[in-house]
């Protein structure tokens, strides 16, 4: 369904060039859900905003690469035309905070309306109708009493189920969810959690979840992609990807995860900083820190199929 | 350090003020023919560059052939004035006020408090006019005005400056050890709302340039024959189908001094004071 | 919202006292008030009688209770010059500075929103930088000098627009520019400063995600966040038009409460100095009032806080 093929964002700042988005190939089918994990700064999010084309005013441009959704090729589209056709419509997001998420000074009936009016999905009298029906798909308790009612009066919860139904509303292909529980409750990001689950299962619609959280993508994801600076270095499915990391990124990611019945104190960060996006080195990004680095690793590494749909971008693998 | 300290320094605005305080200062030697001279001959003769003008009168002249050059730089001697005697004392009220009801708080503070919401509920002008009623038009009445009017807004700012600078903690060493309350405020305030009080002050004289015209403008200011920017326009209004310059040339005088002092002294707060930007 | 709505009054109330205090205090200044309040070349008996009714032989703060107490009837004497009761002369005259205020806050909104959203959404374009330009030169002239260029450019030079008088539309235009045109500058960079910051936030990038047109995310739902701040501000924008109103209306001879009581002092008609000085005072707490209690309709967040 969505097919982007090495896919480079870059943004121009005046410090020099960030290659926010280095390269980056992925695909999502439908019905399915991908995780794309990565420390803050790897480009993830990046990632998320060049498909919706919502990049920094003036600095931000994709320079080049391909998106294709459904068969369309999304890069060429006008400004104009990625409003009213793709974005809310076929592509939909979901930010981080759902505190801040909701316009303060709008009843949330209008917030969730505007979607389905500015895509012509529902108009006048038959909007209210609408907008009940998709506050009910997110299970907001008596949403029917509460349009008119305004964000300050939600909990955090209820407040992301508003924004996913601001999302959902006009049934769009993708989702695309970027650290849709980071600032929730523990008990709430199970509940949202099971939401995003059950939406997908009613809708069929592909599901982008961006996070640094290894376990929530464990627990939503049927795949995974780990980006580390920009680049795409290991994606497969999610039993794979943590039984048998390939990457040596992948694998101490891994090993950073506090685990249960693990010995205590041993958290083992990795050492190092990752390297600038504004000049970053020729070859594997990783390399500087990656205790299995080899003199080969100088050179751009080789995408290595493995089993399974499972694939890492390593010299080690080639061997 | 000194190259930093007289970075972008808006020199234009004081090169303005600058002439300004010589025309002020300068006094009658200074002015091309004396200000209060008539010459009906030359009345509402033109600036140079206009037919009938001449660079003897080279921003023209008035209904009674005055010499509006002159005029505008005598005039200056009273914005300079009023706008010294202002700030210096609606600057020192305000600014003693403030440090008493932020350093003692409680009912002194509530007091103050009180005080400047009732000052802020009448109008400037309408305090002039009721101030001009009673005492009569003039100067010192202009000044009481602006005194009147702008020690609030002084000690409003003042007293949080205070209170932020209470919680430190050389204070309360100070005060623990014993140190008097005089000398706190001499030794340890006073040094540091110096920069507030400067840029307060500079930001300050181009609206006390605008008062004072404005009240001078209405009658309720500088008086003839003395001279005001004010006073001049006030004059020039009822020729104003006869002679444009006269009500052209002394408002852009009071333009430019406003614009000079409010550059530099917006210029000031960035170096000084960048956290009164909101102001 | 009601015990809010009940301490602001209070607080009002609170200030207009002390303004009634200040003002029987200046007005006690020049020594005999009585001579103030009562024309030259009054008969003496006339004098003996005020003298007795306002009880001046008494203590000054017996003297201001008796001020206070004809004050709250409406009782702030006879204008000698007008032979009506101040406080009528000034209600009568108070509809025409009211309109005048009202159109010269209108006109200042109305320039200041639309160039101060378009100076967030453009920074560093080309509206952003004429505005700022515009801005140094509007805080830098006085409202009666903008009052005389407008004259002699409109009135005098094309001859578009009236320079003066009260009655039909077309003269209402200058004088709401002139009082109108200072807190432009001012207005212009409250509505910048927070549609920039509105429109970095979160909704508006989730509402840009899911597609709404641009014209309705600047004009809608960011512009009515941003109008929070500029309406909090809008009580002393309103409050400084009625300042302003003495100026413009004696430059345009506006039959306002403004040019009557300028008037006044010139025609030493005390009482209704006296009576104009504290009607605008009250104007002003009022006004102050009203914006405390409108900017919840647009801000629901406070409007449940109280």
């Amino acid at each position: 369904m969505l097919i982007v093929r090495d896919l480079r964002t870059h943004l121009h700042l005046r410090r020099g060039l960030l290659r926010a988005v280095d390269g980056v190939s992925l695909e999502v089918a439908e019905g399915e859900t991908l995780g794309l994990v990565g420390e803050s700064g790897s480009g993830k999010t990046m990632t998320g905003l060049s498909l919706l084309r919502l990049l920094p005013k003036g600095s931000g441009r994709i320079e080049g690469g391909s998106i294709r959704l459904d068969g369309r090729e999304l890069t060429g589209l006008s400004e104009g035309e990625m409003a009213r056709e793709i974005r809310g419509q076929r592509i939909a997001m979901i930010m981080q905070d759902p505190m801040t998420s909701l316009n303060p000074v709008f009843s949330i009936g209008d917030q969730v309306g505007s979607p389905l009016r500015n895509h012509g999905i529902a108009r006048g009298t038959a909007l209210r109708g609408a907008v009940v029906d998709v506050l009910r798909r997110v299970r907001l308790p008596s949403a029917g009493e509460r349009l008119g009612d305004y964000p300050h009066q939600f909990s955090g919860g209820q407040r992301q189920r508003i924004v996913a139904a601001m999302a959902i509303g006009c049934t769009p292909r993708l989702l695309v969810a970027d650290e849709p529980t980071t600032a929730l409750d523990v008990t709430i990001q199970v509940q949202i959690i099971n939401l995003l689950r059950s939406i997908q299962e009613e809708s069929g619609a592909g599901i982008i979840l961006i996070t640094h959280d290894l376990g929530v993508a464990a627990s939503l994801c049927r795949r995974i992609a780990v980006m580390y600076a920009g680049q795409i270095v290991e994606t497969g499915p999610v039993r794979a990807i943590y039984r048998t990391p390939a990457h040596p990124y992948t694998q101490a990611l891994l090993a950073a995860i506090p685990r249960l019945g693990a010995k205590r104190g041993r958290l083992t960060a990795i050492a190092g900083q990752p390297p600038s996006l504004i000049d970053p080195p020729a070859g594997c990004r990783f390399a500087a820190r990656c205790p299995s680095r080899m003199d080969k690793c100088a050179e751009a590494p080789p995408v290595v199929a493995l089993r399974d749909g499972h694939n890492a971008a390593c010299w080690k693998l080639v061997a | 350090m000194r190259g930093e300290m007289f970075r972008g320094v808006p020199w234009l605005a004081l090169l303005v003020l600058a002439a300004v305080g010589v025309c002020a200062a300068g006094g009658e030697g200074l002015l091309p023919f004396d200000p209060g001279e008539l010459d009906l001959g030359s009345a509402f003769k033109p600036p140079w560059w206009i037919d009938g003008g001449d660079w003897g009168n080279a921003l023209g002249a008035d209904n009674l052939g005055r010499d509006i050059l002159s005029r505008i730089m005598a005039g200056s001697r009273v914005s300079v004035i009023v706008a010294f005697y202002a700030i210096l004392f609606s600057g020192g009220i305000g600014a003693v006020a403030g440090m008493v009801a932020g350093y003692f708080g409680g009912w002194v503070d509530a007091v103050l408090m009180r005080l400047i919401e009732i000052q802020q509920s009448v109008p400037a002008i309408a305090l002039a006019l009721i101030l001009a009623a009673a005492l009569g038009p003039g100067l010192s009445t202009v000044v009481l005005v602006i005194v009147l009017t702008y020690w609030a807004w002084y000690a409003r700012i003042i007293r949080g400056e205070i209170m932020a600078l209470k919680g430190r903690d050389y204070i309360a060493f100070a005060r623990v050890a014993g140190v008097g309350t005089a000398t706190i405020f001499v030794r340890h305030l006073l040094p540091n709302i110096f920069n507030t009080l400067v840029v307060l002050a500079t930001l300050q004289v181009g609206q006390v340039i605008l008062f004072e015209a404005s009240l001078s403008f209405l009658g309720l200011g500088i008086q003839q024959p003395d001279i005001s920017w004010g006073l001049m326009l006030s004059d020039a209004r009822q020729y104003i189908t006869n002679a444009w310059w006269g009500i052209t040339m002394p408002g852009i005088a009071i333009m430019l001094t406003c614009l000079a002092s409010n550059v530099f002294g917006d210029w000031l707060r960035d170096r000084l004071d960048p956290h009164l930007r909101q102001l | 919202m009601s015990r809010f709505f009940g301490r602001r009054l209070l607080q009002g109330l609170f200030s207009i006292l002390g303004a009634s205090i200040m003002i029987f205090v200046i007005s006690r200044l020049s020594g005999d008030p009585i001579v103030m309040m009562l024309p030259n070349d009054a008969p003496l008996s006339l004098i003996e009688e005020m003298r007795r009714n306002l009880g001046l032989d008494r203590p000054l703060w017996v003297q201001y209770l008796i001020f206070v107490q004809h004050a709250v009837v409406g009782d702030f004497g006879n204008s000698y010059r007008w032979k009506m009761p101040a406080l009528q002369l000034i209600l009568e005259r108070l509809p025409a500075t009211i309109e005048l205020a009202v159109c010269g806050l209108l006109f200042s909104v109305m320039v200041a929103v639309p160039v101060g959203v378009m100076s967030a959404v453009n920074r560093g374009g080309w509206v952003d930088r004429v505005g700022r330009v515009f801005a140094m030169l509007g805080q830098a002239m006085p409202a009666f000098w903008v009052g005389l260029l407008l004259i002699l450019l409109f009135a005098v030079r094309l001859n578009w627009l009236p320079a003066f008088g009260y009655g039909s539309a077309s003269q209402f235009v200058l004088p709401a520019i002139a009082l109108g045109w200072y807190p432009v500058a001012a207005q212009t960079r409250i509505v910048r400063s927070a549609m920039l910051d509105v429109l970095d936030s979160d909704h508006i990038r989730l509402s840009r995600a899911l597609g709404t047109p641009e014209g309705l995310i600047v004009w809608k739902y960011a512009l009515r966040n941003a109008a929070v701040p500029l309406l909090t501000m809008l009580g002393v924008y309103f409050a400084a038009m009625l300042g302003g109103a003495f100026v413009v209306e004696t430059i345009f001879a506006w039959p306002g409460v403004g040019r009557t009581v300028v008037e006044a002092v010139f025609a030493r008609d005390f009482p209704v100095v006296q009576a104009g000085v504290l009607f605008t005072s009250i104007l002003f707490v009022i006004s102050n009032l009203l914006v405390d209690v409108s900017y919840g309709l647009v801000d629901p967040r406070i409007r449940d806080a109280r």
